[in-house]
């Protein structure tokens, strides 16, 4: 999630959506990550698939894109990305829930944090439904509250660790 | 030891990156987690898994890999073995289990970490 929310940040993004949604009824989980960056022609969305291509310049494979993929593809899912340049892309991730090789989300609240402290200037909205419970945080939302103390300043970064594991552990996805 | 020589002795059929197989190799790593291998494996490692994706091409060559042994009778795919081939990344096959291959490496001394 950190490595495709990087990917938005790199293209310019300055508002980034993640949306998860667990559904077991239907036994899917899907990862949704919508920004507002550069955005990209189809051929690029292409080579964005190849683990050899990569716009960064310290190393020659770019492996973000490709290892969802194919975690997608290992728990009976697929990924599908859209995009247009100038308009932005979204990214969408679905696995089967259930599936005994699906990989765990992964340190939710410490990925969210890396992400508002490294980036405070960045719109960042997190979504996560699990059956009929939801955890929202929109930093937007953060920013007008706080007025003009910072995002990351250390007791906002503390409370908002706070807020968002005691949201996802009442969501059961803690 | 070289990666040619193992081959020999364990019956490994290289299948890319053959003007690499003269490369001396005293470590090995062995996972099947892509995130695992990128976090922990050493440069000149030899690594053994049974993932298939050319990703796994990507990642040896990121972490300067020696080679990497695909296991259980596993096929790569057609666009790893191409990436292997382009990038010169040492790719062998086997039917043999990982926990074999892995312990037949060892008694030939190659250690995992010191």
């Amino acid at each position: 999630m950190l490595d495709i929310v990087e990917n938005s940040l790199a293209a310019g993004a300055r508002r980034v959506e993640i949306r998860v949604e667990e559904n077991i009824a239907a036994d899917r989980m899907v990862i949704e990550i919508v920004d507002d960056g550069c955005g990209m022609d189809e051929e690029r969305i292409q080579r964005a698939l190849d683990p050899f291509f990569t716009t960064k310049t310290v190393r020659r494979v770019g492996l973000g894109l490709p290892l969802l993929s194919e975690a997608c593809r290992m728990s009976s899912g697929e990924m599908q990305i859209q995009s247009c340049p100038g308009k932005g892309t979204r990214l969408r991730a679905t696995f089967q829930h259930s599936h005994i090789d699906r990989k765990p989300l992964g340190n939710i609240r410490d990925t969210l944090i890396t992400l508002m402290t490294g980036h405070p200037l960045v719109e960042l909205l997190y979504e996560h439904r699990k059956e009929d419970k939801i955890f929202s945080l929109d930093t937007r939302e953060i920013k007008a509250d706080l007025d003009d103390i910072p995002l990351d300043a250390p007791q906002v970064v503390s409370a908002l660790r706070t807020l968002i594991q005691s949201g996802l552990e009442d969501l059961g996805a803690y | 030891m070289t990666l040619l020589e193992a081959a020999e002795k364990l019956g490994l059929k290289p299948v890319a990156g053959l003007s690499r197989l003269s490369r001396e190799f005293v470590q090995g790593y062995v996972s099947d987690l892509l995130s695992d291998v990128m976090a922990n494996a050493k440069p000149g490692d030899i690594w053994v898994t049974l993932q298939i994706h050319q990703n796994i091409i990507a990642v040896a060559t990121l972490k300067e890999l020696a080679g990497i042994i695909l296991i259980g009778g596993r096929q790569p795919e057609k666009q790893t073995l191409a990436k292997a081939e382009e990038e010169q990344v040492p790719l062998f096959l086997t039917d043999l289990p990982a926990f074999e291959v892995v312990g037949r490496l060892y008694q030939m001394g190659i250690i995992g970490r010191k």
